[in-house]
């Protein structure tokens, strides 16, 4: 019972980010606060789908490294478009 | 091939990468080998949307603008929920819960339809507002992310189908689920790629 709690507070925290996003991608320009806003709730909605939704806390750790790093990197590069 | 030939190392990695010591492979082998072939190929097409912002910043600052933000969110919202019923899937077959692990798959086949459907009325609002692939750049990475994306959603629904299906003909147990493990394996990534794209496509200007 407590995984499944767990599941829906994480399901309902990933809709409340995009939300959030979206609301801060339409009533601001895309200011350097919003870009690294951005880039950080997207990395940590990549981290909890990895390890809460796709299970890989505790499996391979390599392959959880994998995932993580590609969820690190491109949400950096949208931090690095501030300086475009 | 059958699980346990999918199972069996293949002995070109090092030896800390084996499964007694870095842990378990969730699903197979063989479907991590396609995991990584998808991130390689999404992984060009983000490398491809940062550089042409690079050289086209007003295009790809006014181009969100254009789009139907409200489907977009939806969509979001929808394979964000399959996500969440195709880990309940998960939690129900090592329960041994067949008839709710069966339910919890299809609500997460309806989200996908959901998802094409409400793609495939996006690409035509957009053509009903003069888009296409062909408009401006970013328009053009647009179709090229999203299309493609929209590919790896439908053969992954028709992949559920199959599931259900073999779920039904009793392979899939608490003890043996690695053929529907990868499958959710799979779907997961699909809905972490959309988390990339939705950001760098309806939000960011």
């Amino acid at each position: 019972m407590k995984l499944i709690g767990k599941l829906e507070y994480y399901l309902f925290a990933l809709i409340s980010i995009t939300l959030l996003n979206t609301f801060l991608g339409e009533n601001f320009q895309s200011t350097a606060v919003v870009s690294v806003l951005v880039a950080l709730t997207v990395m940590y909605k990549g981290f909890v789908v990895i390890d809460h939704f796709m299970e890989l806390k505790g499996a391979h750790r390599y392959l959880r490294l994998m995932m993580k790093t590609y969820f690190f990197i491109f949400p950096s590069l949208i931090i690095l478009t501030v300086f475009y | 091939m059958n699980t346990k030939q999918a199972d069996e190392p293949l002995g070109i990695f090092f030896a800390s990468w084996a499964v007694k010591k870095a842990g378990r492979v969730p699903g197979n082998i063989p479907i991590w080998v396609g995991i990584l072939s998808e991130l390689t190929e999404f992984g060009i097409f983000f490398t491809a949307y940062f550089i042409a912002k690079f050289y086209y910043p007003e295009v790809f600052a006014t181009g969100p603008q254009s789009l139907n933000t409200t489907i977009g969110v939806m969509n979001t919202i929808v394979l964000l929920s399959s996500s969440y019923f195709m880990a309940k899937a998960m939690a129900s077959i090592r329960v041994d819960n067949l008839k709710k692990c069966e339910r919890f798959l299809w609500l997460a086949f309806i989200c996908g339809c959901t998802y094409l459907c409400l793609k495939t009325w996006e690409f035509h609002w957009n053509d009903l507002q003069g888009y296409s692939t062909s408009t401006n750049e970013f328009f053009t990475v647009y179709y090229y992310m999203t299309f493609n994306h929209f590919l790896h959603v439908g053969w992954a629904a028709c992949a559920i189908l199959w599931v259900i299906f073999r779920l039904r003909k009793g392979a899939y147990s608490a003890k043996e689920n690695s053929g529907l493990e990868a499958l959710a394996v799979y779907w997961h990534m699909i809905d972490l790629m959309w988390i990339l794209i939705f950001p760098l496509l309806y939000v960011l200007r």
